[in-house]
């Protein structure tokens, strides 16, 4: 229970860090920081006799089983160690950070996410989840962004934040692929479970493509080759998050993913001719880049980048001895290397200045400083009694055991590549003659005494090596490959072939001291040559490669033209439903069985096709109209003609209603021109002839089925006896299927507000009294026979509605007569007139409307009935011999259609 | 009989889209006519096509006379013509506001929802420039 | 009971279409009324929970000869979520849309909308799905016109013409099916159409009818009118357009591909999964490319729906369940953002990032507020993105399907880079002279509902467990037909 509560504990401190920066001020991070380092000696000294005894914790919540991801969490050595490192050089980095920036004004969030780092790393490194270990390495990525970039107004920091955060995170998104390979394989996340059935999970085909995806997500983590550009990018970051983040903690997550499934994948041959290479190219070649340059955190950079390369070639080779040396390794690293930044970070905080080859003689200044850098520099070059001295050992007994001469040169030229750079960074800015004059202010105790402190310890745990190997390195090694059952650390095993090599490497480091310039111009020149082909500017490359490609295709795709867009959508149609049919279909096509077409067929059919081909070519709005009409009104008597009584006339009155809109809005239009050129025309041409020529095969296809309903025939039967009514249609209209017609008059409505939205606002960008008042021509005959024939047509149109249950007619036809009908006023005397008529505005009209028929719908609902249920007086009425809530609702459809016609026709008339 | 439907429909579905490939807005107004006729008849012929037999029950008898014509897709037609009577309303006054607020009826110069109109695009910079000597410019 | 679900919203359109020449009574009434509406869907979902599929023969005619509705647990999920952004939206909309737009009709619109979404998610049967996807597209069709800005008015043309070509598709596609089975009811559909012969007729249909759901849920190559409409209205319009529009069209296609062509899976269902891999790529390209806040987040909504295509690409349970929770992360997720990108509009009077920055030194918390949902979107742990894709790359490694997930492994690459960008240029680089900066604080009207929304999508995170056995219910439900029809027509004959 314990490892949740810390790492929640720390969480919580992150949270609270702004408020606690109201109570402390600017002595927050000194309280915070003791506080951390308070109960990290409690926690680890707590769990120490564990940890001794080579006991492993585990506890585990539940958190989405079917997702196979559980709250975890597990500590064994390997874990201790690293949780160590985290809480104890995060307690040391947040008092030091806290004064190195002090009044920064954003020193708050800089402690918060600072903590929350050390959280998600303490998570990273406690967690028995493959999953919630994916979740606090993607949290660590995302505090790094923050941290590299926090002084974000320098777009170097912003970009170099983002570049570490697309690398990494590129890395993760390989390293989750892999990890749900291994889920595929495996059936679970548990890391444990993995190693258990590691034999099974090994004979799967994919676990060696699962391997090298986990191995991409630590490559780029812990900056192996090719992906280790971004680490020295990321020395943007205010030093001391150098320090903590990007060499002591958060770049060994790598290695420490690689050594935790070592257990799984350590003697699978993929694993023996990868890591290793990848190793050693890293460790010489990080070290050997450190020579060329002059900044002091990028010099330690790059030196960060070998030893982790060192780290993953020990664990590459994974012989015993090697396991032995990554603890001892890691934790020496971790100690000189997080000294060496935060004296760099001293440095610059008192000359501003991060220059090797300007910097000198600032022993007097800072004496304090320069012997924690001492320390940690003689720590890095492996002189004894230091730990990196025994490191140093052991790592050369891992790679003579190997037996390979090249490896063997490759390391010593690394090695002695770092121990010359540690020697010029624990030497040069003190005691060399500087380029030019310096003024240093004085050291504060915060500023040097964590780095002090953790140079010390570097020789402290390297005088007792016994101690350190039983409390720290042991268990650390067991956890990786427990058949390592002895850890023997001395500083002195008599002379040994290691001995030799570990002098020879201080000897180089001894000799590049004095020729550190013509070493550091040469380097120079060679990298910043190789530079030009090196992967940093491959991964630029490439990303600017996929970013042009994509705003190409954008460009090309989002052209802005719409027919384009129509196009792309009709020729998809045809050509996917053209290779639909013909791999689906196989060539059997049924056709169905021919009725003989009558004259009228022909000749409507004839005027229709006619019709349609000339309204293409013709360029007078009147033809255009005239066209129109003839083909909708053949429609309307094709209806007729084939028993829609109710249809076709619903039809002659949309058709003449969308007519007379079509007049209204195309005289304001103008003229047709011709204006695409031919070569489109043919194309366009052929697609369209492709698009109706497959509309008719469509239809033509499913018309082999006898097209016998299923349900029409339920109609028939309950038209008359259920739903009391014998137009079948209307009857479906209003009762069967009610809700469709509910849903069209909503339709209806919102047409009506669209229409009067768009008029409106253009009325109120043009007020309306500047608009001329046209004066209408009224004729007194049409006056008069207006006047008679409205009250007479309003007559007709009720008719129709009340019969309409019964005959042909209904709500529908009644409203668009009776809108006809009060039109028809409207035209003979003026608009005005009829609003006057008709107190009651058209919209109140349709709201009524529409609230009669849901009415109707719900009465049936207060008798507990479902929705639109059909509810009927029991005696008969004349004219309509039922009257039931159905009736009801096709008044309300009547409504609706009167109030949105004259709706959207009186708003053009006003205007 | 279904032959000549099926022709008709096809042709009015030629040249809806024709119309709608257009540039100028009448034309695809009148497109999107043409279309809903089309679909029209289309639905009209999802079921057999029975001449002067409407479904509606003469007043003597309780169900209409054998063989008459399937209702539903009449009814789904009354529906649909309704709707896309709706739409077509709305879609003549918006073309005629897009006339009268951008001046043109050419779709091809309406082209600022898609492209920004002022052209002038963030510099994504993804390389840190790193002077001779190694140095970050500070 | 569920017809309440499309009852209310309606009731209350009509009444805001009384009352519209009282914009400010409409504005109040506005918030009671859509929580009046979520209520109702809180405890439709409840049922759905409790009790198993809920149906309500309309006109009390038995299916398939009535119109049936049905809710299963999809439905009844998808239901609370227009429930929670009618909320969350009507009250952005106080602090946001303007007098003249209210005169205008905003509010009748908006809950004519939810109607619609309603009906769409309620409907048992494909023609009165028609009919509310009308009702749908009409409210939106207006809604994206309102105001009548230049570039709204062009949006709306080039919105409205491929979405009434949709519609016309759909409807040949409808008319088609009678013609092959001779019903409309979904359920029945899905038996007769078992034992159509030759059945390469079904899939022809089953084809046309995933180009005019395609279209409508902005499937590539079909997606074109999307990021030339979204853009151009209010915040509060884009932020319920791309909350609820397209992912009806998904929903819709879910529906129709699990229930009624499952009989030519293997030609079908890869021929989604190539949209899908399209979709997501093509989306997320143009998204890159994009310097206006909403112009990128429109791009992505295609980007994402190209993951949900894949869960039902994938079709089995496990990818069905998964799509389900990407569905949910995204419309919380996403339409957080577009909330979003509307403050920041108010605080800097620009949606394009050259014109934007310095808003993580002045405001923190609209920081804090951004980063969630975005990294959501980016697929971070322990937010609702990653499990969504997780679940995914789950179901696809398992049915074998590995490029198509490598393919969305990218994609999710390039989601982390935009999103990043608009944190580096909006937030990071320091504040560039903007076209004007609104000094007060924002209103609240804007701000608490956009926190609501961003505790609503991390929580869908945290609390996954819950949410995705909802999910797997639903999925169970989807990919055994068979329950569904036995709810709606009583036994399958």
């Amino acid at each position: 229970m314990v490892l949740p509560v810390i790492v929640s504990f720390y969480i919580t401190l992150a949270v609270l860090s702004p408020w606690l920066y109201r109570l402390f001020k600017e002595r927050t991070g000194t309280v915070l920081g003791l506080l951390i380092l308070l109960s990290a000696a409690a926690l680890w000294g707590w769990l120490l006799p564990l940890n001794i005894q080579h006991q492993t914790l585990h506890m585990m919540l539940d958190w989405a089983p079917q997702l196979g991801i559980a709250l975890s969490f597990q500590l064994d050595g390997l874990s201790y160690l690293m949780g160590l490192l985290i809480t104890g050089i995060g307690g040391l980095i947040v008092i030091y950070g806290s004064v190195y920036l002090a009044n920064h004004p954003a020193i708050p969030r800089f402690l918060s996410i600072v903590l929350l780092f050390m959280s998600a790393m303490l998570g990273l490194v406690l967690s028995g989840n493959a999953l919630l270990l994916f979740m606090f390495w993607e949290l660590t990525s995302i505090t790094s962004f923050l941290l590299i970039g926090f002084d974000h107004d320098r777009p170097n920091a912003r970009v170099a934040a983002w570049q570490a955060l697309l690398v990494t995170g590129s890395g993760g998104l390989a390293m989750l692929a892999g990890f749900s390979l291994l889920f595929m394989i495996s059936g679970t996340f548990e890391i444990q479970a993995w190693i258990h059935q590691a034999q099974q999970i090994k004979q799967h085909a994919l676990a060696p493509a699962a391997f090298i995806l986990i191995l991409l997500g630590a490559m780029t983590k812990s900056a192996q080759f090719p992906f280790h550009f971004w680490l020295p990018n990321a020395m943007e970051a205010p030093t001391p998050v150098s320090a903590y983040l990007h060499s002591a903690t958060m770049v060994k997550a790598g290695v420490y993913l690689l050594a935790r499934l070592f257990p799984l994948f350590g003697d699978m041959p993929i694993w023996g001719s990868t890591v290793p290479l990848i190793g050693i190219v890293t460790l010489t070649g990080g070290a050997l880049l450190a020579l060329g340059q002059t900044d002091l955190k990028r010099i330690l950079a790059y030196t960060t980048v070998g030893a982790l390369g060192g780290l993953v070639f020990l664990l590459g080779l994974g012989t015993p001895v090697a396991i032995k040396t990554v603890p001892v390794f890691l934790l020496a690293h971790a100690l000189y290397k997080g000294s060496l930044f935060l004296v760099a970070g001293g440095i610059d905080h008192a000359v501003h200045n991060r220059n090797i080859t300007e910097l000198g003689r600032l022993s007097k200044a800072m004496p304090y400083t320069a012997l924690a850098a001492m320390f940690s520099a003689l720590a890095m070059v492996g002189f004894p009694p230091s730990l990196g001295f025994i490191a140093k050992e052991l790592a050369y007994e891992s790679i003579l055991k190997t037996g390979s001469s090249l490896w063997t040169i490759l390391a010593v030229a690394g090695f002695s590549a770092m121990a010359g750079v540690a020697l010029w960074l624990g030497f040069v800015p003190f005691w060399a003659k500087p380029a030019r004059e310096l003024h240093p202010h004085g050291e504060t105790p915060a500023l040097y005494i964590p780095p002090l402190i953790l140079a010390l310890l570097g020789f402290v745990t390297g005088i007792v090596p016994q101690a350190t190997a039983n409390i720290l390195v042991k268990p650390a090694a067991m956890a990786v490959l427990p058949q390592v059952s002895t850890v023997k650390l001395t500083l002195w095993h008599g002379i040994t072939p290691y001995l030799l090599l570990s002098t020879l490497t201080v000897l180089l480091a001894g000799i590049m001291y004095p020729l550190r310039h013509r070493f550091i111009e040469l380097a120079a020149r060679l990298w910043n040559k190789v530079h030009l082909i090196g992967p940093a500017n491959l991964y630029n490359k490439t990303l600017e490669a996929i970013l042009a490609f994509a705003a190409w295709q954008t460009r090309l795709l989002q052209s802005g033209y719409l027919r384009v867009y129509v196009l792309f959508i009709v020729l998809t149609t045809i050509a996917l439903t053209v290779y639909t049919a013909w791999t689906r279909l196989a060539g059997s096509f049924p056709l169905p069985d021919w009725t003989a077409p009558r004259f009228y067929d022909y000749m409507l059919t004839v005027i229709i096709i006619v019709a349609a081909i000339a309204v293409t070519r013709t360029t007078s709005r009147l033809a255009t109209i005239a066209l129109l009409g003839s083909i909708g009104y053949s429609i309307a008597i094709l209806f007729m003609l084939y028993s829609a009584p109710d249809l076709s006339m619903v039809q002659f009155a949309i058709e003449t209603l969308t007519v007379i809109l079509f007049v209204l809005v195309i005289y304001r239009l103008p003229k047709f021109i011709q204006r695409t050129t031919r070569i489109p025309h043919v194309f366009d041409l052929m697609v369209s002839l492709a698009s109706g020529g497959l509309m008719t095969l469509l239809m033509l296809l499913v018309s082999s089925h006898p097209g016998e309903s299923s349900i029409s025939d339920f109609y028939t039967r309950n038209s008359l006896s259920k739903a009391y009514g014998r137009n079948i249609v209307n009857v479906i209209l209003v009762d069967f299927r009610g809700l469709d017609t509910m849903g069209e008059i909503t339709v209806l409505t919102l047409a009506a507000i669209g229409v009067l939205a768009l008029i409106q606002l253009t009325l109120s960008d043009k007020n309306i009294s500047s608009m001329p008042q046209r004066k209408i021509q009224k004729s007194v005959l049409l006056e008069s026979s207006a006047l008679y024939m409205m009250p007479l047509l309003l007559i007709f149109s009720i008719f129709l509605l009340l019969r309409g249950h019964n005959k042909i007619g209904g709500g529908f036809v009644g409203g668009l007569v009776a809108a006809s009908a009060l039109m028809l006023y409207a035209i003979a005397i003026s608009p005005e007139a009829l609003r006057r008529l008709i107190s009651i505005k058209p919209r109140l009209l349709v709201a009524g409307g529409l609230m009669i028929a849901m009415f109707s719908g719900l009465v049936g609902m207060t008798l507990e009935k479902p929705f639109m249920t059909g509810l009927w007086l029991p005696q008969t009425l004349p004219v309509i011999d039922k009257a039931g809530t159905p009736i009801l609702f096709d008044a309300g459809v009547y409504f609706v259609v009167i109030g949105v016609v004259l709706w959207i026709l009186l708003t053009f008339a006003t205007e | 009989m279904i032959l000549l439907f099926a022709i008709a429909s096809g042709v009015l579905f030629a040249t809806g889209i024709y119309m709608l490939l257009r540039r100028s807005l009448v034309k695809i107004l009148i497109g999107l006519l043409l279309l809903s006729y089309a679909v029209n008849l289309l639905l009209f012929s999802s079921a057999n096509l029975i001449p002067a037999k409407p479904p509606i029950i003469p007043p003597s008898e309780n169900t209409p006379p054998p063989g008459f014509a399937d209702p539903v897709p009449q009814a789904l037609i009354l529906t649909a013509i309704v709707i896309s009577f709706g739409t077509i309303a709305f879609a003549m006054v918006l073309i005629r506001q897009s006339h009268i607020v951008s001046g043109t009826d050419d779709m091809n110069k309406m082209r600022c929802s898609d492209l920004p109109c002022e052209t002038d695009e963030v510099v994504d910079k993804h390389s840190i420039e790193v002077d001779k000597k190694g140095d970050i410019p500070a | 009971m569920i017809a309440l679900a499309i009852i209310a919203p309606l009731s209350f359109a009509i009444l805001m279409l009384i009352l519209s020449n009282r914009p400010s009574m409409q504005r109040w009434a506005a918030l009671p009324a859509s929580l009046a509406t979520f209520v109702i869907t809180i405890f439709i979902f409840y049922f759905s929970l409790t009790s198993d599929i809920q149906t309500v023969q309309a006109g009390n005619w038995q299916a398939p000869f009535g119109i049936t509705l049905v809710v299963d647990t999809f439905s009844a999920m998808m239901l609370v979520i227009s429930g929670v952004l009618a909320v969350l939206l009507s009250a952005y909309s106080i602090g946001q849309i303007d007098p003249q737009r209210i005169k205008a009709g905003f509010y009748p619109l908006f809950f004519f909308l939810i109607t619609g979404v309603n009906g769409a998610f309620c409907a048992g049967d494909l023609f009165n799905l028609y009919v509310w996807f009308e009702v749908m597209l009409m409210a939106s069709f207006v809604l994206v016109a309102l105001g009548g800005e230049r570039i709204q008015i062009e949006g709306a043309v080039k919105y409205l013409i491929p979405n009434l070509l949709a519609s016309t598709l759909l409807l040949c596609a409808i008319g088609l099916l009678y013609n092959l089975v001779g019903t409309l009811n979904m359920a029945d559909m899905a038996i007769r159409l078992k034992n159509v012969q030759p059945y390469g007729q079904v899939t022809v249909v089953a084809v046309l009818l995933l180009i005019a759901f395609g279209i409508k849920s902005a499937v590539f190559p079909l997606f074109f009118w999307l990021p030339a409409s979204y853009h151009t209205p209010p915040v509060t319009i884009t932020a319920l357009f791309s909350g609820l529009l397209t992912k009806v069209g998904v929903y819709a296609l879910y529906r129709v591909f699990t229930l009624l062509f499952t009989q030519d899976v293997v030609y079908t269902h890869t021929l989604i999964l190539l949209l899908a891999g399209f979709t997501m790529l093509s989306g997320v390209f143009g998204a890159t490319a994009q310097t206006d806040m909403r112009r990128l987040l429109s791009f992505h909504i295609i980007s994402q729906i190209g993951y949900l295509l894949l869960g039902l690409g994938l079709f089995n349970q496990e990818a069905l369940a998964a799509g389900i929770y990407f569905m949910v992360h995204i419309i919380l997720a996403k339409t957080a953002l577009f909330m979003i990108s509307g403050i920041v509009f108010e605080l800097k009077g620009s949606y394009n990032l050259k014109q934007l920055g310095g808003l993580y030194a002045t405001k923190p918390y609209l920081s804090l507020m951004f980063l969630l949902p975005a990294l959501s979107l980016a697929g971070l742990p322990p937010l609702s993105g990653f499990f969504a894709k997780l679940a995914l790359i789950v179901a696809g490694f398992a049915l074998q399907q590995y490029p198509i997930v490598a393919v969305g492994l990218f994609v999710s690459f390039f989601t982390l880079y935009s999103m990043t960008k608009v944190w580096n240029e909006a937030f990071w680089k320091n504040d560039i002279e903007s076209v004007h900066v609104h000094q007060g604080r924002v209103s609240i009207w804007l701000w608490a509902p956009t926190l609501g929304l961003v505790a609503l999508s991390t929580a869908a995170g945290i609390l996954v467990a819950p949410l995705y056995t909802i999910c797997q219910i639903a999925a169970a439900q989807l990919s055994d037909p068979s329950i569904y029809i036995t709810a709606t027509l009583g036994s399958i004959p």
